[in-house]
């Protein structure tokens, strides 16, 4: 940014002086100079376009190479030089890992969850936001001041109170246990908070003034019109419940009921040492969120700005 | 929701506190023994050797990431054709679940296969130990930078692209040079918002778990023990160290307390970016 709006100074700089310079030689100097200026400007943005690329080649090679891993069999990984194309292609650790373990169950508890978490959570966060934001509601700035201070405390940190709450309610081991402590980040309620509070609230008192309900209200007017926002918290939502891990590990105790992240930790830890079938499972467990990456390109790089919306 | 909240967030914030005045397991009877887990802390070696080694690891990955998610975008933010690649590939691996970031840097770290070693061999130096006693840690938190810089690099993109272009054009006719402008304008201007970033990966950095029970199970010895990991060996190893447990998650809970207070303060004032 700062380069570009120096750079439209200096044009404008260079149209003063040559308006005013005397032709012949002077003219010819300016225009060198221009040039140089131009030329020196290319090679700045060929700089920067080389420290980018040499940067997100760091970032990209691990993939490569587990990817080129995972298409050796466990004696070509350890063959020296390392092959650098992915063939010929061994595809046994993808039949294995797809076939012989419960992978794909996995895969499906981790989309079931991480799903359901971000469905629920935008729709309740959306209302919390709006009831936060527009409504006079007693209790309203307590409410508002706990969850602020608690915002960033994580599962992680409360793993004893909540075994043994889930525990008591008999939910261990279930679907349940690991959607509902999920639902209790105040993280969507401060972003639609924010949303909605620069919605003008005139559109919501005309709206009452016409006897729609609080509950149309926010359907038929607020919901439309924060759209982009529930996107964003959606893909928030689903990529931190896609990511979650120790709340997950701890709260499921059959094969069949571990999320993706867990059932990878786990065959890394019980299956034995099984290098194809570990870099494999590295592969196919970020295929799914790749996927919806590529689609919602935009609202994932948001994910990014939502902290700074939070206040 | 705010059933929600309060049933699965603020109850346990409270259960934590309870449970660290107790003694017993998870399972058993508990009896209340006071402070007494806090105060028999300090001699227990493998608790404090957690602590350590968390704070040793966020002292290391979080001032890495922030400069070089800086850095990164200073660059991004000045690139216009061709951008978009970039940004996706920098940013992707801040989606990677910290178990899958783990297994891929066992690849990377392998003292036979691994692609260090190999970069090391091809180029004729000797091959490192990447997960020894001394080393874990330091690869952990390169782990974490890989993980993280792409996150705060897009943060900081939105940051520069949001700051007022009449100060650049002021300074720039004043004959400031590039890196004059950077450290006389860029920064004082993003102070909050540095703060706010050191200040929220300090406390991710404390949390850190998945990759080190992944790629070192807490060893070798005890180099990567982290305060999660014990905490959940404490409850789910130990027989009767529930009270210990929680007493050092309270300690997590409140130093990330004290951490998202000197945040709302950075950002008092001030919206934020938007």
């Amino acid at each position: 940014m700062g380069s570009e709006g120096w750079i439209s100074v200096a044009t404008i700089e260079q149209v003063e002086r040559r308006s005013s310079a005397p032709r012949g030689a002077a003219g010819t100097i300016l225009a060198r100079e221009a040039r140089r200026e131009r030329r020196r400007r290319r090679l700045g943005s060929l700089g920067r376009h080389a420290a980018l690329a040499l940067a997100t080649l760091v970032f990209v090679v691990p993939f490569y190479y587990v990817i080129l891993s995972s298409v050796k069999n466990n004696n070509q990984i350890f063959s020296y030089p390392p092959k650098l194309l992915p063939f010929p292609t061994y595809w046994g650790n993808f039949t294995q890992l797809l076939f012989h373990t419960q992978f794909l169950r996995w895969m499906l508890n981790t989309l079931i969850v991480a799903g359901s978490v971000a469905a629920l959570k935008v729709v309740m966060d959306s209302m919390a936001g709006y009831a936060l934001a527009k409504l006079q509601i007693t209790g309203n700035k307590i409410i508002f001041v706990l969850m602020l201070i608690l915002l960033m405390v994580p599962l992680s940190a409360l793993i004893v109170p909540l075994w043994t709450l889930i525990r008591m309610l008999g939910l261990l081991n279930t679907y349940w246990a690991l959607i509902l402590p999920a639902l209790a980040n105040p993280l969507g309620v401060f972003l639609m908070r924010q949303f909605i509070l620069g919605l003008p609230s005139d559109l919501m008192n005309a709206a009452r003034l016409d006897g729609l309900s609080e509950f149309t209200i926010y359907r038929r007017v607020v919901l439309p019109l924060i759209k982009p926002g529930l996107v964003v918290l959606a893909v928030i939502i689903f990529t931190d419940q896609y990511i979650s891990f120790i709340w997950p590990l701890i709260a499921t105790t059959s094969n069949n009921m571990e999320l993706l992240t867990v059932g990878v930790a786990n065959l890394h830890a019980r299956g034995g040492v099984n290098f194809g079938l570990w870099s494999a499972s590295a592969v196919m467990s970020l295929v799914p969120i790749a996927i919806v990456f590529f689609a919602l390109q935009r609202q994932f790089l948001s994910r990014s700005l939502a902290g700074a919306l939070k206040q | 929701m705010f059933v929600f909240f309060v049933v699965f967030l603020l109850v346990p914030v409270l259960g934590t506190f309870w449970w660290s005045t107790r003694s017993g397991g998870l399972l058993g009877a508990t009896t209340n023994v006071g402070l007494q887990n806090y105060t028999k802390f300090p001699q227990q070696v493998d608790a404090t050797t957690a602590v350590k080694n968390t704070l040793y690891f966020a002292l290391m990955s979080v001032p890495l990431t922030i400069v070089l998610g800086v850095l990164l975008a200073l660059l991004l933010a000045k690139v216009g054709r061709g951008g978009g690649i970039y940004r996706f590939l920098i940013y992707f691996p801040t989606l990677v679940p910290g178990v899958v970031a783990g297994l891929i840097w066992l690849f990377l770290t392998n003292p036979d296969f691994g692609l260090f070693n190999n970069i090391l061999r091809a180029v004729g130096a000797q091959p490192i130990t990447w997960l020894g006693i001394n080393s874990a840690l330091r690869t952990l938190a390169a782990v974490d930078v890989w993980r993280n810089a792409g996150y705060w690099a897009i943060f900081f993109v939105a940051a520069l692209i949001g700051l007022p272009k009449e100060l650049y054009q002021a300074a720039a006719l004043d004959g400031a040079g590039a890196f004059a402008r950077f450290w006389h304008l860029t920064l004082p201007l993003l102070r909050r918002i540095l703060l706010f970033a050191l200040v929220v990966s300090t406390i991710w950095g404390l949390q850190v778990f998945d990759t080190a029970l992944i790629m070192t199970a807490g060893g070798p010895g005890f180099a990567t023990t982290t305060i999660v990991y014990r905490v959940w060996q404490y409850v789910f190893a130990y027989p009767d160290e529930i009270g210990l447990a929680a007493a050092m998650s309270s300690m997590l809970v409140v130093a990330i307390l004290i951490l998202t207070l000197v945040q709302l303060r950075a950002l008092r004032g001030k919206r934020g970016l938007d």
